[in-house]
């Protein structure tokens, strides 16, 4: 076995993408096993509620297998499936025509604040981090879409200024810009509830 | 707003300021423009200020988690393709499922042998089942005297549509359940599956006892807060049992002054 032993690096996505346009479904499923917890993710903090967002996530990597054999690769395979699933949540927004509400169970925040707590963190510290996640999922929420689009793509999702431009199609100033108006009001709205929650 | 008016008129920065801010604050930004703002930093309060606070609110924003996806409802599409073979009725257009359920009243009425009357006497519907058939009259099913002798004589009509329906019904189950097949996780290998169904299993465990230990340390935060109140309260109460006693003390010796001083004076 000396020297002989098979190390493959994983596929990439665009290998498994074309896989999969060659009809292996296992290929696919990579892909969904791959990307469905940051689509989610994304979905959840664009809308703000949990089955929806589940729902936009099913039905995103529903609308690319369907789109696959489109699938031209001139963007990153991430990038394309971000992109329907945004559309997927500008649809949502339309159709319920309201802000996103980012109401996320207190029950299910405070198991996975205690799953995501040190071992050494005092309960009064993880009262004050279930406190300000509340905070900022409201202060998300009163933030326009594109704003708010803009924030979970760079915060949250890593991705530069230019693949947000990109994606949501507009000038690279404009993301810039909606960035620091965004964080603006966000630092805003938490000065807000700091002062607040000081006073009561 | 923290920032005074002086530090907000103060920044001089050419170029766009607010764009470079979030640049440099995020990091993706070209080499010139950011040892342009690493130089006008140490003479600028307003930006110091302001990178501090947005890194600061960066930090708050990364305390934000979605709930965890396999709390959320496992895998959204390989280990639950349930509601995806749910839906595909739903692909059906409504036509074709009006068209069914006319079709499948229809062959039931067939199939009980219906009798839908109307006279004088008003609307009756029976089943033909009880219909009696005139002693003497011999029962013909041939194809010629259908129309007179069957009691339905579209049932023939109606069973070439449902054949056709079921067949459309067929090919659109078999275009959507395709991507469903793909997640089943029947081809999933069984080991994987195993896997994780175990790690679902895990997670499902730690997670209760997690919840548990912040139920229980929620308790004691609760009873804590209580006891604190509690304290307070009795403090307090004991502080106006002193006053009052303090006030009746004083009382005592005003009165005891007073005696004193007027025993003193009667014998002069």
């Amino acid at each position: 076995m000396k020297g002989t032993a098979a190390f493959r690096m994983p596929w990439t996505d665009e290998e498994l993408v074309a896989k999969s346009i060659g009809g292996d479904s296992d290929s696919f499923n990579e892909l969904v096993l791959r990307w469905e917890r940051p689509i989610y993710a994304l979905a959840y903090r664009t809308i703000g509620r949990e089955e929806d967002a589940r729902d936009v996530c099913q039905e995103t990597f529903l609308r690319a297998f369907r789109a696959l054999p489109g699938f031209r690769g001139q963007a990153k395979f991430s990038s394309w499936l971000y992109r329907i699933a945004l559309n997927l949540c500008r649809d949502w927004m339309r159709r319920e025509r309201r802000a996103p509400t980012v109401q996320a169970p207190e029950d299910v925040d405070l198991i996975e604040m205690a799953a995501a707590a040190e071992p050494s963190e005092s309960i009064e510290d993880l009262v004050a981090r279930k406190d300000l996640t509340r905070a900022v999922e409201r202060a998300m929420a009163l933030l326009p879409d594109e704003q708010r689009t803009a924030i979970v793509l760079k915060e949250y999702h890593g991705l530069t200024f230019q693949e947000i431009a990109e994606l949501v199609g507009c000038p690279l100033s404009t993301v810039k810009t909606r960035l620091y108006q965004g964080l603006t009001v966000l630092r805003r709205e938490l000065a807000k509830t700091e002062k607040r929650e000081r006073w009561s | 707003m923290v920032m005074s008016e002086t530090t907000r008129t103060a920044c001089g920065f050419p170029g766009d300021r607010d764009e470079t801010l979030i640049a440099y604050l995020y990091g993706d930004i070209d080499p010139a423009t950011r040892a342009a703002f690493d130089a006008h930093l140490p003479a600028c309060a307003r930006c110091r200020d302001e990178l501090t606070a947005l890194g600061a609110v960066r930090t708050q924003l990364s305390t934000w988690s979605p709930p965890s996806f396999a709390v959320a409802g496992q895998s959204v599409l390989a280990p639950s393709p349930q509601p995806l073979a749910s839906k595909w009725w739903q692909e059906v257009p409504a036509w074709a499922q009006v068209a069914a359920a006319l079709v499948f009243l229809g062959v039931g009425a067939g199939l009980a042998n219906l009798d839908v009357h109307y006279d004088r006497t008003g609307l009756s519907v029976r089943t033909g089942w009880s219909r009696s058939v005139p002693v003497g009259v011999a029962r013909d099913f041939s194809p010629a005297s259908a129309n007179s002798a069957n009691p339905a004589p579209w049932r023939a009509d109606m069973t070439a549509l449902e054949q056709q329906l079921r067949t459309q019904f067929r090919a659109s189950a078999t275009n959507v359940a395709n991507p469903v097949n793909v997640a089943n996780p029947v081809n999933a290998s069984n080991p994987e599956l195993i896997r994780r169904l175990k790690a679902l299993v895990d997670e499902s465990e730690k997670r209760q006892q997690r919840e548990l230990a912040l139920r229980v340390a929620e308790v004691l935060r609760d009873v804590n807060t209580q006891r604190q109140a509690d304290l307070v309260k009795i403090d307090r109460t004991l502080g106006v049992l002193q006053n009052n006693t303090g006030v009746e003390v004083m009382r005592n010796r005003q009165m005891l002054n007073y005696l004193v001083t007027a025993s003193q004076q009667r014998p002069q």
